[in-house]
């Protein structure tokens, strides 16, 4: 059935582009070059962690730079009170939990049904983009999807060596495999919305709060 | 839901202009966005170069767009995705209504989707007998209060925090305020457990990449990540001019987007989802539908100047600097797509006969065209339409009008006369009460230029 | 309808040196039929113009009106594919040019020995900025009246609402955006408003008369053609 439906929408396609030949000619579009060379903005002065540290903490995410990452989880959960945690499969991320030694309810690799319960997330991130602070997930790496976004505070762990500077590093990284997993997610600051009066609100379905620890250590 | 229809324009918009509080929030609304996005364009030194890259790769898909169409299926088949062509809103609607049912889906999340209000789709599923559940805050607020959408990217703007404090307490039984941080604490808590509960996730796409197979969607707030990511089936919808075709290409678009949308460098969140999952035990939803939507899309690709209208991002940039959009807002346009772009795509879409009215609700001031992102011609658009109504929707007394204007502008001896006789008649008459209703008319010259001249 | 801007340019041509000539067979660049979508009556007087236009021996064609310049600017897209008028079009539209963009891009005259006392302000008409790029070329001009003190308002390059037949299709929209460039106007505290096209001047003024205001409109022309004694 629908194979009709396809067959007529390219149809239609191509007798509409068909018409437009002789008009074509007599414009002038510009196709692009193959690739193209974008005039690109001047190098950033600062180092790459400076610069991602900034960009995250422009749009109200938290950056601690760090050697001991227990540690800095340690204080941040403290702080939050944060009774039930949730984190994702990997293994860096549950040592880093149990070497900070806290009395919490740990959920591992939780499902739809039961995440919702619990107060923070913990995941790693395989890549960052200092220009915006923005935090790169890949689901064939890591299962992020639901413990990065349900839980109203979100802890991303990531080495200083994995932050590349721009957008345009980071598609090409991911398109380097052999091919893009099922889902990426970019992650840049907690969640937010301006629908109402265009006053700017943080923390609306996704994170209120973000947190991005960075391993310092080579 | 009380919409308003594009065929009484003129109408909606006195009334529109008769209407205080909306015009408030229009200017607002449309100083804050304008500002916002100058600043984040000027932010970027390279913007005029990603402009025309856009501009060039978007002309690029559409000038081969069945060729990058199906290359995109058969990437994103292969891994897995589930794809419906649909020629039309009737047929779209069908087809999502029939994968609902066939589940024997209850609840429907949906994130902010201007295709699926396009076809009127929650309309359908509701009557299939589905809760339809509105998850964009914006969008959320808006089916509460039964309205269509006033802006592109904030559907809600014509509304003030008062108002929307008053609608929650009636919808919700939430305590009266007008605090917008504990409007947004409401709602996020009332649509969590539809989250929870939906058999069904209804998205949109912003750009589907035909290299891999890939739909990209970019949000803030994190309900499309949920509605993507919770349910058991993910129904991704799509006009068919959504496609780009390289991934590399998404750097310029995801530079343009988010700036010219709010001014933002990055939006919160961008997910890329390619097909379905790998293993059975893998987070996310177990099948992935992709909807490709015509309705009418593919006719405008018959001429190089309607053809740019497909390129369109969504991002409103055009509405925020239209002087008109800024006067009357969206609903006056009665359009699903309001602003200087719904001018021109609204008759495409649905009809000249349907929309006669917009391609003339202009000054040409050419704003609009300032800063679109993929520089869409948008006042060469309106004169390309105005061209193609005019010999078939001109008044009679109008067209005769033109008519003796053109004798009277070919003969020299003929303009003399009619800059005489419009002087005169500015004597005696006013030659519009549309003019002089508002504005006074220039006192009449006693000679003309052409006297003057002769006089030397 | 407002021949002191005729007049007005031909007097400041003549101060900076110019010969100007001026062919009273022509009547119009055809703009409001196009802008209605009236294309074949537009083509007609189009035509017109061309042939009366190609006929002169002159170096340029100066307008002093800066929709009038786009529109000839836009001939070559009315006679796209006529390989008959097209190439015509395009030589009268490379020769046309606005007057105050002729002065100083092509004459380099950014001084006319103009002087007029008081405070103006300047409003951006809009095919003479997006299509033209006009904008700095009037500032420079005005800058160098002697004793005329020029203020930028907010929003100079706002549209002023009239569009054409826009402004009687849609008169209460066209009087809305109208408003705010009055108010801006108001707030700018000014003894008139230049513009370099008589259309906003006539919409501008239209509105500045109904309301009571003092402000006078004042084409650029006029303004340039202003001496001391004025």
């Amino acid at each position: 059935m629908n194979n009709a439906a396809r067959e007529s929408i390219l149809g239609s396609i191509r007798s509409h582009l068909a018409a437009s030949l002789p008009f074509d000619s007599l414009e002038h579009p510009v196709h692009p070059e193959n690739p193209v060379i974008l005039s690109k903005p001047d190098s950033p002065p600062q180092s790459l962690l400076e610069l991602f540290a900034q960009s995250l903490e422009s749009v109200a995410g938290h950056c601690i730079i760090t050697t001991d990452i227990s540690d800095a989880l340690k204080q941040i959960l403290t702080a939050l009170k944060a009774q039930r945690i949730a984190i994702s499969d990997s293994p860096q991320v549950e040592r880093l939990l149990h070497a900070a030694d806290l009395e919490i309810e740990l959920g591992v690799a939780l499902n739809a049904h039961d995440i919702f319960r619990f107060d923070v997330g913990i995941t790693t991130a395989q890549a960052a983009i200092a220009e915006t602070g923005t935090l790169v997930l890949d689901s064939a790496c890591e299962r992020h999807r639901l413990v990065s976004l349900v839980p109203p505070v979100h802890i991303a762990i990531i080495s200083a060596s994995k932050i590349c500077e721009t957008l345009s590093e980071a598609l090409t990284l991911l398109r380097s495999g052999e091919e893009i997993s099922p889902a990426v997610t970019f992650i840049t600051g907690p969640s937010r919305t301006a629908d109402i009066e265009l006053t700017l609100a943080i923390g609306v379905h996704g994170p209120q709060e973000l947190y991005v620890i960075i391993d310092g250590s080579t | 839901m009380n919409h308003l229809s594009s065929e009484t324009f003129r109408e909606n918009a006195r009334a529109a202009l008769a209407d205080a509080h909306l015009r408030g929030a229009l200017k607002n609304a449309t100083s804050l966005f304008g500002e916002k996005r100058k600043a984040a364009a000027a932010s970027l030194p390279n913007w005029e170069d990603l402009r025309t890259q856009a501009s060039a790769i978007k002309d690029e898909v559409l000038s081969h767009l069945d060729g990058y169409l199906e290359e995109f299926v058969g990437k994103a088949e292969a891994r897995g995705a589930q794809v419906h062509w649909a020629r039309n809103a009737a047929e779209a609607n069908s087809i999502i209504c029939g994968l609902a049912t066939e589940r024997k889906a209850r609840v429907v999340v949906k994130s902010k989707s201007m295709t699926t209000e396009e076809t009127h789709l929650n309309d359908a599923l509701e009557a299939a007998g589905m809760q339809v559940v509105e998850t964009d805050l914006g969008e959320y607020i808006i089916q509460l209060a039964e309205e269509p959408p006033s802006h592109i990217i904030a559907p809600a703007i014509h509304k003030t925090r008062g108002q929307i404090g008053e609608l929650f307490t009636a919808e919700l039984g939430m305590p009266p305020t007008d605090d917008v941080a504990q409007l947004t604490s409401t709602a996020r808590a009332t649509l969590r457990d539809r989250f929870a509960a939906a058999d069904v996730g209804i998205s949109g796409v912003n750009f589907a990449i035909a290299e891999t197979g890939t739909i990209v969607i970019v949000e803030n707030e994190g309900n499309i990540r949920l509605t993507t990511s919770l349910p058991r089936l993910h129904i991704a919808v799509m006009g068919i001019e959504k496609v780009i075709p390289r991934f590399a290409d998404l750097d310029v678009f995801l530079k343009l987007l988010p700036r010219s949308a709010s001014g933002q460098r990055m939006s919160a969140y961008q997910s890329f989802i390619t097909g379905t999952k790998r293993r059975a035990t893998d987070e996310g939803p177990e099948e992935l539908h992709i909807v490709l939507l015509d309705n009418g899309r593919s006719r405008m690709l018959a001429h190089p100047v309607t053809r740019q209208s497909l390129a369109c991002l969504r991002c409103g940039a055009c509405l925020n600097v239209c002087p008109v959009y800024q006067q009357v807002g969206g609903h006056a346009y009665g359009s699903v797509y309001p602003g200087p772009i719904g001018a021109v795509i609204t008759p495409q879409l649905m009809g000249i006969e349907k929309a006669a009215q917009l391609p003339y609700a202009s000054s040409l001031c050419g704003a609009c065209r300032e800063v679109c992102p993929v520089k869409i011609d948008i006042p060469r658009l309106l004169l390309h339409l105005r061209g193609e109504i005019t010999p078939r929707k001109g008044s009679v007394a109008e067209r005769l009008a033109f008519k003796l204007w053109a004798r009277a502008m070919m003969s020299p001896a003929l303009y003399k006369l009619s800059s005489v006789a419009g002087r005169l008649l500015q004597r005696v008459m006013p030659i519009s009460k549309a003019w002089t209703s508002g504005r006074d008319l220039r006192p009449i010259e006693s000679k003309s230029f052409h006297q003057l001249w002769s006089n030397e | 309808m407002w021949t002191s801007i005729g007049v007005s340019s031909v007097e400041v041509l003549r101060r900076v040196g110019c010969e100007v000539e001026f062919d009273k067979r022509q009547t119009c660049c055809a703009q409001p039929a196009y802008n209605t979508g009236y294309l074949d009556e537009a083509r007609l007087v189009a035509r017109r113009f061309i042939q009366i236009f190609e006929e002169s021996k002159a170096d340029a064609i100066v307008s002093p009106s800066g929709s009038c310049t786009a529109m000839v600017h836009h001939y070559p897209q009315l006679f796209a594919g006529d390989t008959k008028w097209l190439p015509r079009a395009q030589a009268v539209a490379a020769k046309t040019h606005e007057l105050s963009s002729f002065l100083v891009r092509v004459l380099k005259k950014e001084d006319v020995g103009a002087s007029w006392k008081g405070r103006l302000t300047w409003h951006d008409a809009c095919h003479g900025l997006r299509d033209l790029n006009i904008k700095s070329e009037p500032r420079t001009l005005i800058r160098n009246v002697r004793g005329a003190e020029f203020v930028e308002m907010e929003h100079a390059d706002a549209c002023c609402g009239f569009g054409g037949t826009f402004s009687v299709k849609y008169p209460e929209i066209s009087v809305a955006i109208l408003d705010q460039k009055i108010d801006a106007i108001e707030r700018a505290s000014v003894k008139a408003v230049v513009s370099g096209d008589a259309s906003c001047l006539m919409q501008i003024g239209g509105r500045l008369s109904r309301k009571g205001s003092k402000v006078q409109v004042m084409h650029l022309a006029e303004l340039l053609a202003a001496k001391e004694t004025d």
